[in-house]
């Protein structure tokens, strides 16, 4: 295997390894840098077969990442092309957080939990004091690196913001995460949608489940508003002015914090705070670091000691590509995702039927790639869910519809002059 | 943009005059001289700017585009990287960099309609070739940074609430796009510069203003008198001029 592998250099220096993924703009997978013996992942972008050059989803992560260098921020490590089309080379992640949350062998101390967020804020802090807005912050997009370290990914909905009067679309991040005002149609919004899904990954965290899943964007907002009642005028004084506004049924707050029992009240306040209804009242991500729940005990675990899943068979460093061929097309997906997938696999092997989580991992793969083509998408998860003898709520991704709505959207958008 | 400059790639990036004003080896060959190398790299963005218009795109994708296009100059040959497909691929890239995308047949057809000179003529596929040999010459990085958003805020703060020194400020900072300026100073620099011309020009006096501000006045002063050499040098060049610096580099196969 080795001697078939060691040909296929890449642009000389990047020796290639299993295929990870296939996203809709093209191929993910593993490789050597021969000049540093690091293995990353290396996503080719296909230009030869677009009419438009270089997938502008993919440039605007180019762009972006070429100027974001954090610890808590994937890291582009080169791009090169080669045959015609582009490749970005990025750091090799082992999981992601959503394969941390779902890994129900997994136990999170409230100090690992602390350090989790606390990572995560720390890297969306770093994008609002360049003035990018992250707008697809969830479990799957944050990626874990072999030292534990938790990076911000798919930037591919990123983007610049500061002038005054842009406007742009509100259909960004996957619903679940979606901040009250974008789910109400809002075109000018901040760094305030991006602490909000934060919340809800914090909330994720703590409850080891999505915390408000909606299944369409009116019922989406029934959940908030289910969970912290609905806002009243003095809460929230814009909210009436909002494009999609509509009058929601009055609903009394509901016993949020016998339902975060687990939090301390530390991370309860902390929470609420991130999760405050107007925007121009949300707690900042640099003031959210700032708060004390970050400064009292217990103190954030240190990353290299924090509990995630096992690494997965393919990657033990030796026998990259040694993999068993009755596992069946295993490797099908990106890095973040065939992690999410693969400790599953090996935890519960032979358990429950596998034929049909297939198409599941292709569906998952197209959405991972950021891009806007699936189609007949199902839906994407990470775990089958079927082994906890439970049925999986739906985990909502922007779906094809959406998708169609958010690219019109973002043709206007580049229309607009200044 | 409004992100942070002193941190950005961009700055970073930032050339010494010197390391600009250099005729690569291959083209001083083909006789290029360092006035020709300006001449065609202002006429190229003069030839950006009108294509701009047709497509209707705005400044700021401009600058962009012709940022990207000096930038190549200082790493890549003219005789390789031919200044007539070069200039309209910056500007095929600027426009998705800058999230108003321009669709690459437009820019074609525009092309023609503009030049029927054939050695204007390339086809998307050529465009979409050059894209990517420009992306590796600017060595991906795409992030600009103009002077035109610390322009408004500056004016305002010199409390001249003035439209037509607005005007002259704006174009003449649109004019700086015709030299290698954007590649050697920071753009707020450049800004000052320009208001300090207009507000000659205009007989405002700002020069209290100026005082206040914590700012190198010897380099706004310098990066000023090169604006001011550069409008008196180049009041009059004709488009022969332009043709007899391009016809030294090769036509292509």
């Amino acid at each position: 295997m080795g001697e078939v592998d060691s040909s296929k250099k890449v642009a000389d220096r990047y020796l290639k390894r299993e295929v990870l993924g296939e996203g809709t703009y093209g191929v993910v997978y593993k490789a050597i840098d021969t000049h540093t013996g690091q293995t990353v992942a290396i996503k080719k972008i296909r230009v030869g077969k677009q009419k438009e050059g270089v997938n502008v989803t993919a440039l605007r992560e180019i762009k972006l990442l070429k100027e974001l260098k954090d610890p808590n921020i994937i890291e582009l490590i080169d791009a090169f092309p080669h045959k015609g089309n582009l490749h970005l080379v990025f750091e090799f992640m082992e999981t992601d957080l959503e394969a941390v949350i779902r890994n129900h062998n997994i136990v999170l101390s409230p100090a690992d939990i602390k350090s989790y967020i606390q990572m995560t804020l720390k890297g969306l802090a770093f994008c609002h004091k360049k003035w990018v807005l992250h707008r697809d912050m969830k479990p799957n997009n944050l990626l874990i690196g072999p030292n534990g370290q938790l990076k911000l990914a798919d930037f591919g909905l990123a983007r610049v913001f500061g002038s005054p009067d842009r406007r742009f679309t509100h259909q960004v991040f996957a619903r679940w995460y979606r901040a009250p005002e974008l789910l109400f149609g809002t075109k000018q919004y901040g760094p305030g949608v991006d602490v909000w899904a934060a919340a809800c990954i914090f909330a994720e965290l703590l409850l080891r489940q999505p915390f408000l899943q909606g299944t369409s964007d009116i019922d989406q907002l029934g959940k908030i508003f289910a969970a912290f009642g609905t806002p009243t005028p003095s809460q929230w004084p814009d909210m009436v002015y909002l494009p999609d506004y509509v009058e929601y049924q009055y609903a009394p707050p509901s016993a949020l914090r016998k339902r975060f029992a687990m939090a301390s009240d530390d991370a309860f306040d902390l929470l609420s705070k991130m999760f405050t209804y107007d925007p121009k009242a949300r707690i900042s991500v640099q003031q959210a670091l700032e708060h004390r729940y970050f400064t009292s005990a217990p103190l954030p675990t240190d990353p290299d000691k924090l509990p995630r899943p096992a690494p997965k068979k393919e990657s033990s460093n030796s026998k990259a590509s040694d993999f068993n061929p009755n596992e069946g097309p295993t490797v099908l997906s990106p890095p973040r995702k065939s992690r999410r997938v693969m400790p599953e696999r090996v935890s519960f092997e032979g358990n429950a039927p596998q034929s049909d989580k297939v198409d599941d991992h292709v569906g998952d793969i197209r959405q991972a790639a950021g891009e806007s083509t699936s189609r007949n998408e199902p839906v994407p998860m990470s775990v089958d869910f079927s082994i906890f003898g439970a049925k999986p709520p739906n985990r909502p991704t922007i779906n094809s519809a959406d998708r169609t709505h958010l690219k019109r959207k973002l043709e206007l958008d580049f229309q607009q002059p200044e | 943009m409004a992100s942070n400059f002193w941190t950005s790639s961009h700055y970073k990036q930032l050339l010494d005059q010197e390391d600009v004003d250099v005729v690569l080896p291959l083209d001083k060959e083909k006789g290029i001289t360092l006035e020709d190398f300006k001449l065609i790299k202002m006429h190229m963005a003069n030839y950006i700017s009108k294509v701009a218009q047709l497509v209707k795109v705005r400044q700021r994708v401009v600058a962009t585009a012709v940022t990207y296009m000096r930038r190549v100059y200082t790493r890549k040959t003219m005789s390789e990287y031919d200044p007539r497909l070069v200039a309209p691929t910056c500007l095929y890239l600027a426009s998705k960099a800058e999230e108003s995308t321009v669709q690459a047949k437009l820019l074609v057809f525009y092309i023609k309609k503009l030049y029927s000179d054939e050695k204007y003529r390339y086809e998307i596929k050529d465009i979409l070739e050059m894209e990517m040999k420009i992306l590796e010459a600017l060595n991906y990085y795409l992030v600009i940074y103009h002077p035109y958003r610390s322009l408004s805020q500056l004016l305002q703060d010199t409390g001249l609430n003035d439209i037509t020194l607005t005007q002259v400020t704006w174009g003449i900072v649109n004019d700086t796009y015709k030299m290698d300026l954007a590649l050697v100073h920071p753009p707020h620099l450049i800004a000052l510069a320009c208001i300090y011309i207009a507000s000659v020009l205009r007989e405002k006096d700002t020069t209290a203003w100026f005082e206040e501000l914590r700012v190198d006045m010897n380099v706004v002063k310098n990066i000023s008198m090169e604006i001011l050499d550069f409008y008196e040098n180049h009041r009059m060049i004709t488009e022969e001029r332009y043709n007899a610096a391009l016809n030294k580099l090769p036509s292509r196969v």
